[in-house]
């Protein structure tokens, strides 16, 4: 049997966006921190997931999140992808893409991710505790550390730039050597 | 947001795509076929959410796909034929009623082969214990209904 051409299958996911069909389309991009799988909804970036996990099991849970009526399309996404890769490969210091937090359970956990991603910009670094205040709960330190671990969308919303009071690297989702990585494209150094 | 836990659609285009192209290729004909296939996989995507279980999905997508593949022959008729009664949009995607009117006017082994196909979503062994056959005559049986179907609205 002949498999569907790429053609086919482009102008399908293109109608599917055209005709308000799709609840999200994803594509997957090869970075210098490795592939990337992408899936974006009408309002912004929903997801971003490393290397490691499985893409049936990333897409399953954004389908039940936001729909199941996903499709693929490298060319709907064009230029978020032209964006995030430019970023990544040091060619442009600005990732001023839209985000869509649906898949975030828990209204401390979107204070969290919606403070860090309008308030510590490239460059900056914050501690558990201090995010914890500026989300407007001091107390919830280890629930801060729960809402980066589980952030949907790492690089855009930059929970590599919270670190431990200790000033260590500390954890991330996508391993600590790519959260060095990420800090090291904006200048950060750490130990 | 759907109350079942459907698939990510484009994971059943991955699995199922070739197969339903080529279930195309026999309802329509080459040039057609692909026509036929973006245009069905549009409206499963449109009637997507509102599917009551995931269970036979590839059964459902094989119905899609067959009635969007009538619908066009009964357009391109109307187009040449001006006074015959335009045929009420079919709700077909979501609706077993479209399936079952559909193969209405075939003879009672040919609907059976079908729904067992298309609507039970059984392989060719087991319609074939269901009808009592080989498993050889149960793909004729299914393969000679889709061809009568077929030719019903072309001709």
């Amino acid at each position: 049997m002949t498999p569907l051409s790429d053609a086919f299958l482009d102008r399908l996911a293109s109608a599917a966006v055209r005709e308000g069909l799709a609840d999200a389309v994803y594509t997957t991009l090869s970075t210098p921190i490795g592939p990337l799988v992408l899936v974006q909804g009408s309002r912004g970036v929903l997801r971003i997931a490393f290397e490691g996990e499985p893409l049936d099991r990333t897409l399953a849970r954004v389908a039940t999140g936001v729909g199941p009526r996903i499709v693929q399309s490298d060319r709907e996404l064009a230029a978020t992808r032209d964006t995030l890769s430019r970023y990544l490969e040091g060619d442009d210091d600005r990732l001023d893409l839209p985000v869509d937090l649906s898949l975030v359970r828990g209204p401390f956990r979107r204070a969290v991710l919606e403070t860090l991603h309008d308030e510590v910009h490239r460059g900056e670094v914050v501690t558990y505790g201090a995010l914890a205040r500026q989300a407007g709960n001091p107390r919830a330190v280890r629930a801060v550390g729960t809402a980066c671990a589980t952030n949907p969308i790492p690089i855009v919303v930059p929970c590599h730039r919270v670190l431990p009071a200790s000033g260590r690297l500390g954890a991330y989702g996508g391993g600590p050597e790519r959260k060095r990585v990420l800090l090291a494209l904006e200048g950060v150094r750490t130990r | 947001m759907s109350a079942v836990a459907l698939p990510p659609f484009w994971s059943l285009i991955e699995r199922h795509g070739d197969e339903l192209l080529a279930h195309a290729r026999r309802m329509t004909d080459e040039q057609t076929a692909e026509d036929v296939l973006q245009d069905a996989l549009l409206r499963a995507l449109r009637a997507y959410p509102r599917l009551r279980h995931a269970d036979h999905l590839r059964a459902w997508l094989y119905r899609v796909t067959t009635t969007t593949a009538l619908d066009v022959h009964r357009t391109r008729r109307r187009e040449v034929v001006t006074d015959e009664p335009p045929v009420p949009a079919v709700e077909a995607e979501y609706d077993d009623g479209a399936f079952e009117s559909l193969i209405a006017p075939l003879a009672a082994t040919a609907r059976n082969a079908l729904r067992l196909r298309f609507v039970e979503d059984l392989d060719y062994d087991r319609i074939a214990v269901e009808l009592g056959t080989s498993p050889e005559a149960a793909r004729q049986r299914v393969s000679t209904a889709v061809r009568t179907l077929r030719e019903r609205v072309t001709t």
